[in-house]
Order: structure tokens, then C-alpha cells, then sequence
């Protein structure tokens, strides 16, 4: 009896890790669109995450209104409420996060690499900032709670739900997986890979580079606002601290790297390994000051992103060679 | 200050005069004065309609607007200066500028001495760091394009800022100097003799050593002419390795003088450079990339903005206005603002040159293709005239 209880507990844990590192992967798949195939560097990962999570938890909470104490507003509360199913929040988030993603594309992405870098940073940053402070609309930094979950049990399982998560979020990374594999090998995909490679030589070509360029960006930033719908699904509450650049942007620029820019199969290898440094750190929180461990492991990844991109920029796996025959 | 005796003696007296005439206005030096004056003189009539119209607080926001310029221009200038020479965004700046205030703050608290004392061997600290980090890192980044050096530089950012949490703790600190009194030069309008006198002359003074160093040295040319061509300034025999090393030594510097100067007005906590580290780009690319005068300029910009915007956040935010909560909050949207429009209406920056970009877009597209139809339609015109 007692060993099954641990047994479970144990396979709950590793199915809630595994929900996380499937979210990261999803996340990290739609940077590889943008940077592994089209050579677009974002910087701005968290905005449009943020953007996809709490479109999808305004939707699918129900209503919230604020507590008011004496005249004084003691919780803000948040906008919307309307109790909408997860597909419905996942299919918004995708939604606005591809807009956003387009609208921050047009101005920047006709100019060098760095000024999309410098923009989408700001982006994201301020993003977060109104996230912060429009408390009426967001809940500010009381964040986003009684997120209904995909299946309720009762009584409660953490067993069974965790199960459920954990199918769920395989189901969308292998649906996000074979989809982003079969439109980077489709003649749009190609266009990409050849924009990355040499944008005017592709122009010249007849392609309209630009178009090109900002669908991409839109369709990555669309794949990161339905990580961000999947995250609020693993998360107990929303809180704007998780989106945040050191966490929910320079990681996943490692994870691609660790696994290899332009092989998705490579990006998911190295969203669980990256993921699983935190996962590692978590168990260690018995023995080392939680503050410091966590700081510890921002500045692996610091050094990480140095090493990697200094010695092997390829990554793990590295993209398959395309030899003309 | 059209002086025509200074120009016919300098035609008279040689090359050798000119060169060492500090303040020989040339046509177009002349017009770009004339310039700068007209837009002095529209913001004075601007502030002070806004004062006339709602009192005397604009002042003190036009005063705050000027500080955070100050501190704005010495970092932008250490910013631009290694873009310019290296041709990447330094991600670590901001983590650099907080460094800074951490080892000045270490000088002046844990060993007692001047917060000047402080500055210094903060500046030189930062100088050993950014050549450092130039031989361990960067210089092994040449030629892979600006992401490869982005990505690094990330890296540093995140080793020294979370360096700091381990080493420093979480909590906000402040530099041990008396703050002095704040003086009320009218009821409404205070000035702080540390927090605004120093700043502003801090800013002012390495304004005019960046403005020397560029104009009047060897070094100064020599990292000018690097950053325009790097090819041709190897070919001049320009040794451009130890321009580099110089540059960072400089870039480094300049962001400890720039934390320093943030943490005076405010407090030392490790997040404090990160934080202004967009207002920065900002007024590094609306000054135009690599420009150290453009950087003044978009630093004067960006600054004014940030602060002045404030008395019309609150406005908008007050419950029979839009009602929004915490609406002073986005005054930091306001450099972003400024830097959208002008990546969509001049991607070089305001004081940088044209580069090789064309304008695709939709609106911008239309524009470029109006202009460059109306120049094409006035050169026909002229090449008509001088014909006929």
C-alpha cells in the first residue's frame, strides 16, 4: 500500500516535470522557426508567451471581481471570466500572440538582426510592465488564480491529473512537432532556409523575402502563445514574474543551442536537459539555500550560452546537411 | 557668430590654423548651430507654456528629465562606441553599469572611503573587465554575424547579475554620503546639489571629454575611423586590435561612471542596470548606431521624454480622465515609443547616415518611394535647367 503511494507520488512528480519541459519544447520549437530556419533572433520569447498565457486564462477563468475592503481595492481581481473551454483559450492565445508577433515584425524586421533583438526585448519588457501594473485587467502581481483544469477528479487525484496533463501536452508537442517538420520540408519552409542563408540572393529570386519573414515570425509567435495556454494548465496560478527574460527567454535560447538550431527533434533534447537542470536543482533544495541554488543555475546557463555558441554552436544534433543530388 | 574674418584668415594663414582652431565654423557647422538653436529655443517656449498652463512642477520633471539624461548620455556613449566598433548590441551593459555601482559601493562602504574614491576604482575595475572580457570572449566571436556576440553577452549579463545576488544579497543599498539639503530654488521646484549638480556635471564633463578625445587624438581618429571601415583602417596601418582593446576599456568605464551616477540618485540592487539598460538602446539607436554625438542627442531625447511624460500619465490616469491604474508606470513605454517610429521613419538614427536599407514596408515603403520619385523629378528638372 505505502509502496504504490510513493510509487505514484514519484510518477505524478516526474508527470508534472515532463508537462513543464513539453511547454519549453513547444516554446523552444517556435524560436527554432523563427531563428534555427529564418535566422530571426527574438529576444522578446516571454512577451509573446506571457501574451498566449493569459489570453488563454482570461478566457477560460470564471469571472473575478475585485475585493473591495472599506472603499479600498484589497485584490484587483481580472478582466474577463468568461469560463470558455481550454481549446477555445488555446486557439485566442494562438491567436493574439501571432498578431502581436506581426505587428512587432513589420517595423523591425526589414533591418538588421540586432534592431529585431532591441525591439522585441523592449517588447517583451513592457508587455510584462502592463501586466504588472493594469492590475484591473490582469491581477497584477496577485497574478491569475482558480484556473479550472483540463479534467477534475474527485476527490481530488494529483495522480490522474497530472496523467491527464501529461497526455494532453504530448498530444500538442507531437502535433506541433510533425506539423513544424512538415512545413519547414514544404516550399515555404524552404524559402525560409534560404532567407536564412542569403536574403538578397532569394530576393533576387522573386521571392518576397519580407512576406516570407514576417510569417514566420507570426506563425513562431503563435506556437509560443499555445505554450503559453499549456503552461497556465500546469501552473497552480498565474504570476508576470515567470515570464520574466531570465526565465522565460535566455533558457530557451540555450535549449535551442544545447540541442541544435534547425532540428526540432534537437530542440525537444534540449528542453528536457535544460529543464531538467532545474528539476535537479529542485531536489537539491534540501541541502543548498533555495535563493542560491537558483541563482547558481541562471549563471550555468549564463556560461552555457558562452561555451556553446563560442565551441559549438551546432548543437547536439545538428541540422541535416541538404546535399543537392 | 557668422565671424567672416575667422574663415578668409584661416584660408590665409594655412592648413596648419585650421586644424588647430577649435571653434572654426565652417557653412555647415554654422547652419547645424542655427539649428540646435531653433530647437533650444522651441523646447524653452514649450516648457514654459506648459509651466504657464500647470504650474510649477513641469520644471521639476524638465529637471528630473535632464538628470536622467545626464546619466542616459554616459552610458549610451559607452554603448555606442563598442556597437560601433565591434557591430553587436551589448546585452551586458546594463549588468555592467550595476557591477560598477557594486564595486563603488563596496570601496565606499565596506572600506570607508569617498564615494569619489569609489567612482575611480570603479572605472578602473570596469576598464580591466571590458578588456577582459574582450581577449576571454568577444574577440573569439569575430566575423559570426551580431547574434553569435548577442548571445554571449547575454551570458555575461546573466553570470554578473546573479554574481551579485550570491555575492551581495537581494536588498536595495545605498552609498554612505550625506545627501545634503535640497535647496528650493521656488516652492515646488527643489534641487539636490548631489543628485542634480553632480549628475548633470558628471554628464556634461564626459560629454566634453568624449567630444576632445574624438575630435583632438590620435586614439579618438583612429577608433573613428575604425568603426566607419574596419578594412580600410587595417590597410591604413591603424593597429585596430589595440583600438578595440581601447574602446572596451572605454565602453567599461563609462557604464561604472553610469551606475554610480543611477545609484546616487536612487539605490544600488542588482536589477538597478538591467532595468535602464532598454532607455539606453533607445537613445543609442534614435541617436543612430556608433555615433557618440548621436547618443548625446538621442540620450537628451529619451531622457526628457521619460520624465516629462509623467505629469500627463498621471493626468490620464486619474478616475474622470481613463481611469488607468498606475498610469506612471508607463512612462518606460515612451523610449520604446520613440524607438518604434524611428526604426519605421529612419532606421539610421537621427544623427547617423543613411545606410544601404531599403524601406519595404507598407507605409515606410510608400514614403521612400514618394521621396526618391520627387528627388529623381527635382535632379531631371535641375539637369534641364543647367542644360538649357
Amino acid at each position: 500500500m505505502i509502496g504504490t503511494a510513493i510509487d505514484t507520488g514519484i510518477l505524478t512528480n516526474v508527470a508534472y516535470f515532463a508537462s513543464f519541459a513539453i511547454v519549453y519544447s513547444v516554446l523552444a520549437i517556435g524560436f527554432n522557426l523563427q531563428w534555427g530556419y529564418t535566422g530571426l533572433f527574438n529576444a522578446g520569447i516571454g512577451g509573446f508567451f506571457l501574451i498566449g498565457a493569459y489570453t488563454a486564462a482570461i478566457i477560460t477563468t470564471p469571472y473575478d471581481p475585485p475585493t473591495v475592503l472599506g472603499g479600498v481595492v484589497i485584490v484587483p481581481g481580472h478582466w474577463g471570466g468568461l469560463s470558455l473551454p481550454f481549446v477555445v483559450g488555446a486557439i485566442l492565445a494562438m491567436v493574439f500572440s501571432g498578431l502581436a508577433a506581426a505587428l512587432i515584425a513589420i517595423p523591425t524586421l526589414r533591418l538588421r538582426a540586432d534592431y529585431l533583438a532591441i525591439a522585441t526585448l523592449a517588447f517583451a519588457e513592457i508587455i510584462r510592465r502592463v501586466t504588472i501594473n493594469f492590475d484591473t485587467f490582469t491581477g497584477g502581481t496577485n497574478g491569475i488564480t482558480r484556473i479550472p483544469r483540463l479534467a477534475s477528479f474527485e476527490p481530488p487525484d494529483p495522480f490522474a491529473s497530472g496523467m491527464v496533463l501529461l497526455g494532453v501536452g504530448a498530444v500538442v508537442l507531437l502535433a506541433v512537432f510533425l506539423f513544424m517538420n512538415f512545413t519547414v520540408e514544404s516550399p515555404w519552409g524552404r524559402i525560409l532556409r534560404a532567407i536564412r542563408e542569403d536574403e538578397v540572393a532569394t530576393m533576387a529570386l522573386g521571392k518576397n523575402t519580407l512576406l516570407s519573414k514576417i510569417q514566420s515570425f507570426a506563425l513562431g509567435g503563435a506556437i509560443m502563445g499555445l505554450a503559453g495556454a499549456l503552461f497556465i494548465e500546469t501552473k497552480p496560478y498565474l504570476d508576470p514574474q515567470d515570464f520574466s527574460p531570465a526565465l522565460a527567454t535566455f533558457p530557451i535560447w540555450v535549449m535551442v543551442i544545447v540541442g541544435g538550431a534547425a532540428n526540432n527533434r534537437g530542440v525537444i533534447v534540449g528542453a528536457f536537459l535544460i529543464y531538467g537542470m532545474e528539476y535537479v536543482s529542485v531536489l537539491l533544495k534540501d541541502y543548498v539555500p533555495s535563493n542560491t541554488i537558483y541563482y547558481v543555475r541562471l549563471m550555468i546557463i549564463g556560461a552555457l550560452l558562452i561555451i556553446l555558441i563560442i565551441y559549438r554552436p551546432q548543437g547536439l544534433l545538428p541540422e541535416r546537411r541538404r546535399v543537392l543530388k | 557668430m557668422a565671424d567672416p574674418s575667422a574663415t578668409e584668415s584661416s584660408v590665409v594663414t594655412g592648413r596648419r590654423a585650421l586644424r588647430w582652431r577649435p571653434f572654426h565654423l565652417t557653412a555647415a557647422l554654422r547652419k547645424r548651430i542655427l539649428r540646435g538653436l531653433i530647437v533650444v529655443v522651441a523646447f524653452v517656449a514649450f516648457v514654459g507654456g506648459l509651466t504657464a498652463a500647470f504650474g510649477i512642477n513641469i520644471l521639476q520633471y524638465t529637471l528630473y528629465g535632464f538628470r536622467t539624461s545626464a546619466i542616459v548620455i554616459v552610458a549610451a556613449i559607452g554603448l555606442t562606441l563598442i556597437y560601433g566598433i565591434r557591430g553587436f548590441a551589448n546585452f551586458a551593459y546594463g549588468d555592467l553599469m550595476t557591477l560598477g555601482a557594486y564595486v563603488a559601493l563596496f570601496v565606499n562602504v565596506n572600506a570607508q572611503l569617498s564615494i569619489v574614491w569609489g567612482a575611480i576604482t570603479s572605472f578602473f575595475v570596469l576598464v580591466l573587465v571590458g578588456i577582459l572580457l574582450e581577449i576571454l570572449i568577444f574577440s573569439r566571436l569575430e566575423g559570426r554575424g551580431p547574434v553569435a556576440p548577442i548571445v554571449a553577452s547575454v551570458g555575461v549579463g546573466l553570470i554578473i547579475q546573479n554574481g551579485i545576488y550570491v555575492v551581495a544579497e537581494a536588498q536595495p543599498r545605498l552609498f554612505l554620503v550625506s545627501l545634503g539639503q535640497e535647496v528650493t530654488i521656488v516652492p515646488g521646484l527643489g534641487f539636490s546639489w548631489l543628485r542634480d549638480g553632480l549628475t548633470l556635471a558628471v554628464g556634461f564633463s564626459f560629454m566634453l571629454f568624449i567630444h576632445a578625445l574624438l575630435t583632438y587624438t590620435n586614439l579618438g581618429k583612429a577608433m573613428r575611423a575604425t568603426a566607419d571601415n574596419l578594412e580600410l583602417a587595417k590597410a591604413t596601418g591603424i593597429d585596430t586590435k589595440r583600438v578595440t582593446y581601447a574602446t572596451w576599456a572605454l565602453s567599461c568605464g563609462f557604464a561604472s561612471t553610469a551606475g554610480v551616477l543611477l545609484g546616487l540618485i536612487s539605490d544600488v540592487q542588482p536589477l538597478r542596470g538591467v532595468t535602464s539598460l532598454l532607455l539606453i538602446f533607445a537613445a543609442v539607436i534614435v541617436g543612430g548606431i556608433g555615433s557618440a554625438y548621436g547618443a548625446m542627442l538621442g540620450g537628451l531625447v529619451v531622457g526628457l521624454s521619460q520624465e516629462m511624460v509623467v505629469p500627463l500619465l498621471v493626468w490620464l490616469g486619474r478616475p474622470e480622465v481613463l481611469g488607468i491604474p498606475h498610469a506612471d508606470a508607463y512612462n518606460v513605454a515612451v523610449p520604446f515609443l520613440i524607438l518604434i517610429l524611428v526604426l519605421l521613419f529612419r532606421p539610421s538614427g537621427i544623427a547617423g547616415r543613411q545606410t544601404a536599407i531599403v524601406p519595404r514596408g507598407v507605409v515606410t515603403g510608400a514614403i521612400a518611394r514618394a521621396r526618391a520619385a520627387r528627388r529623381t523629378r527635382l535632379a531631371a528638372s535641375g539637369a534641364g535647367r543647367r542644360g538649357g
